[in-house]
């Protein structure tokens, strides 16, 4: 027997999730495409990915809620990594997967019946993947799923690091994260700097603009991101195994 | 097949749940394990099978280490908790789902449980049964693992008059040489004519572990006179019926195991009784 991968025990695992889940996961994703129909633009739609995801991250080890489920949870036959893996698949790449799906369907449906009712002729377009694919900017339908990604590697650490109102703790915890990290960038400008202005000028928030004085400090950051979901996989592995009921 | 050694475990620090325990369960035997509330009975349970891990000590089950949670071990290992999960699955599914994650788990077995139990439509959801009839299933479930150990916290509780019954009967006949049953239990009543050992935790201690052969060779329990009296009796308790003794046993007379009165027993006193063994 395969101690540590076993796909069959990962095939397993997601029978288990969709069997158990089946009427709410019907009921959700029903509810996207209306959501859809009713409204396509890019920004709501990143938004409600966004949103949405993170409260379904935050609720992959929600069974550690209730003493008698995470027991039963722990003991299935199955070890860490496998149980990790199939909250990965799932919170990350089937709810990415089904969004597109129920948003691809949804716009579709949305603009046709509008079409139908008022006699309009808006053509079928899909924004979303218009301007994550097709532009040659920044942002990439890749970069956005890979943001996506990370966020929900980190409410999938909440989940299992937290044993209540986990969304609530975790979104918490990252500002206070995001707020001591603030207080280290003044740390390091006030220590090199000797103030908290740079050439008489206010400095800037942000991190990116580090890389004006430290040449190289968007590239590092750059890794850090791509490094940052690994990380919290990493960290979410570990913090299932030592986890006690 | 477990073996606990000097295990010592707390939640906080201030308070030990359980010290430097130790303890071997062997195949072939259904261990009775009695104790007062907070002796830290369901906390040895879960240490056996990973749920909690040792702070001081070593435990043992089947080679494995359990706070590892090997899946080859937990496919050896049934618990049912006192308290149940919440799952919204029909008795069907649930079968279909969590019985392949156990090798030997047999469907002809668990049908036939459910039978005994008067449970024949698996189509009912499990979060619409009764504490009681969802009790039944994972009872059927777990026997119809066929696992090297199955553990059962209060598996009673909740159970009408005569599922008690056809609980024993069921355990008794699902029992093996290659298999080991731990039962933590208040209802003493209910391990009658099943248990062959009798665990006894007091102060988070293991202070008495014999197998039923034992005891009533170097216990008597009997029903005596008020005015009856000799050096012989360890421990009496008064009743409308008398008074029920326990007594040592120099001649090894036959008794019926009372495993109420042997538990007050060894809890007021221990000493005198554990010399005995």
């Amino acid at each position: 027997m395969n101690a540590t991968l076993n796909i069959n025990r990962i095939w397993l695992l997601l029978q288990r999730y969709f069997i158990e889940n089946k009427q709410r996961e019907l009921s959700f994703w029903g509810i996207a495409i209306v959501v859809f129909m009713l409204a396509h633009q890019t920004e709501a739609v990143t938004i409600y990915l966004f949103i949405s995801g993170l409260i379904f991250a935050g609720n992959t080890f929600k069974s550690f809620n209730y003493t008698p489920s995470g027991m039963h949870y722990l003991l299935i036959p199955a070890t860490h990594t496998e149980k990790l893996i199939t909250n990965i698949l799932l919170s990350t790449f089937y709810y990415f997967a089904m969004f597109v799906i129920t948003y691809t369907i949804g716009t579709f449906l949305g603009i046709n019946i509008r079409n139908l009712l008022w006699g309009d002729s808006i053509p079928v377009e899909f924004d979303l993947f218009n301007t994550y694919w097709h532009n040659s900017g920044n942002i990439s339908f890749w970069n956005m799923f890979y943001s996506f990604a990370v966020l929900q590697s980190i409410f999938m650490l909440g989940s299992v690091y937290f044993k209540r109102n986990a969304v609530f703790k975790t979104i918490l915890s990252y500002f206070v994260l995001i707020f001591v990290l603030f207080v280290i960038q003044l740390f390091i400008l006030k220590v090199g700097y000797g103030s908290f202005h740079i050439d008489n000028h206010d400095i800037n928030l942000q991190f990116m603009s580090f890389n004006d004085y430290f040449p190289g400090f968007e590239t590092a950051f750059k890794v850090l991101g791509y490094l940052s979901l690994p990380f919290f996989w990493l960290v979410t592995y570990f913090r299932l195994t030592e986890k006690e009921v | 097949m477990v073996n606990v050694q000097e295990v010592t475990f707390s939640y906080s620090k201030k308070a030990r749940l359980i010290s430097n325990m130790s303890l071997e369960l062997e195949a072939g035997h259904i261990h009775g394990l009695l104790g007062k509330n907070g002796e830290g009975k369901s906390t040895l349970l879960k240490l056996i099978s990973g749920l909690v891990f040792p702070h001081v000590g070593n435990i043992d089950t089947f080679g494995f280490k359990p706070q590892k949670r090997h899946p080859e071990m937990l496919q050896d290992i049934y618990f049912l908790p006192e308290e149940l999960p919440q799952l919204t699955l029909s008795i069907q599914n649930f079968e279909n789902v969590y019985a392949a994650f156990y090798p030997k788990f047999n469907s002809e077995q668990f049908n036939n449980y459910l039978k005994e139990f008067d449970i024949t439509d698996k189509s009912q959801m499990l979060n619409k049964l009764s504490h009681g009839q969802k009790k039944k299933v994972f009872v059927a479930f777990g026997l119809a693992t066929n696992t090297k150990l199955l553990l059962m916290d209060e598996p009673t509780n909740g159970l009408d008059i005569p599922s008690k019954g056809q609980f024993r009967r069921m355990v008794a006949s699902a029992i093996d040489d290659t298999r080991c049953l731990l039962i933590s239990t208040h209802q003493v009543h209910d391990l009658d004519s099943l248990i062959d050992s009798i665990i006894i935790m007091d102060k988070h201690e293991i202070v008495f572990n014999q197998d039923i052969n034992n005891i009533t060779n170097k216990l008597l329990f009997r029903v005596a006179d008020r005015n009856t009296t000799d050096d012989t009796v360890l421990y009496s308790e008064d009743t409308l019926r008398g008074l029920f003794q326990v007594c040592k046993n120099p001649n090894g007379e036959d008794s019926k195991l009372d495993i109420e009165l042997l538990f007050n027993a060894v809890l007021s006193n221990k000493n005198e009784i554990v010399k005995l063994f």
